[in-house]
């Protein structure tokens, strides 16, 4: 009992995690240019100078349904998203430093790095990209990113 | 002046053959595309399965790192994807061979193909001191 009390005095006394100068520890990106986040999850996490993007889907802002069309179509969709998130975020696809990328079909590979060339210049970001069972929505590709801020 | 992210890149590790690259400096991190157990003297996946695969994966992660100017030490988390999870003791035992004291963060997953249906896939980020 007195150890619990102990304990719980402690937790009263210790002030609730703040960043330098008062701000927010992380920040959550929010923008309607890019699908809605719809479970426990950010669309955009910033800490610190980075900025750590969720997965996205070919997933069309506006409809909430996937584009018309495959892998092509999803990709340049899902890259899409990236950058409106990341613009949200203070960023852009030149700042990205990592992508993983998540294909339902790993014969998709090369339609899905045609498009994904195009989308990033030199230095490229540093990449993996594995062919998973299933992805949300039967999507045919997701990717997540990393960015730092300018 | 490059957007402030360098391109790491050595003759050590396998080339990048595509848009992405084999390492990338930012911001004192150094992002590491997921390594395969390819012999970056013959492009091809090394013989000798998960094992072999593992260690030939980690030591071309370690080859962009060292021309990073970092090591292992450096690393802050891993992410592996498996082929077969039921390969992940013999993974697990060359994985950790190659870290002493405290162990990076791992994130791990069984996956459906990887490309050149390797075995295991490696990438990683380490920060800079």
């Amino acid at each position: 009992m007195r150890t619990f009390l102990c304990g719980f005095l402690l937790l009263m006394i210790v002030p609730a995690p703040r960043g330098v100068k008062g701000q927010e520890h992380n920040r959550a990106i929010h923008t309607p240019n890019a699908p809605a986040a719809i479970g426990p999850y950010s669309q955009a996490v910033i800490s610190g100078n980075t900025v750590f993007v969720s997965g996205q889907l070919g997933v069309d802002p506006h409809t909430g349904m996937f584009v018309e069309g495959g892998v092509r179509e999803q990709t340049a969709r899902a890259i899409d998203n990236i950058a409106a998130v990341l613009e949200a975020a203070g960023t852009n696809l030149e700042h990205v430093v990592s992508c993983t990328v998540f294909l339902a079909d790993m014969n998709d590979f090369p339609a899905m790095n045609e498009v994904y060339g195009n989308r990033f210049r030199e230095p490229y970001p540093a990449r993996a990209t594995i062919q998973a069972a299933r992805l949300p929505k039967n999507a045919l590709v997701e990717i997540s990113c990393i960015a730092v801020l300018p | 002046m490059s957007h402030h992210r360098e391109r790491i890149a050595t003759s050590d590790a396998p080339a990048a053959l595509g848009p992405y690259s084999q390492g990338i400096a930012a911001k004192g991190m150094v992002f590491v595309s997921g390594q395969l157990g390819i012999d970056p003297k013959t492009g091809k996946i090394v013989e000798g399965g998960i094992g072999a695969q593992t260690r030939r994966s980690l030591e071309n992660i370690g080859a962009i790192l060292k021309e990073a100017g970092c090591g292992f030490d450096d690393i802050v988390a891993c992410t592996v994807f498996l082929r077969d999870l039921k390969e992940f003791p013999a993974m697990n035992e060359m994985y950790g061979s190659f870290f002493s004291g405290t162990a990076p963060s791992r994130a791990l997953a069984e996956v459906s193909r990887l490309p050149l249906d390797a075995a295991v896939e490696i990438s990683c980020i380490a920060v800079k001191v």
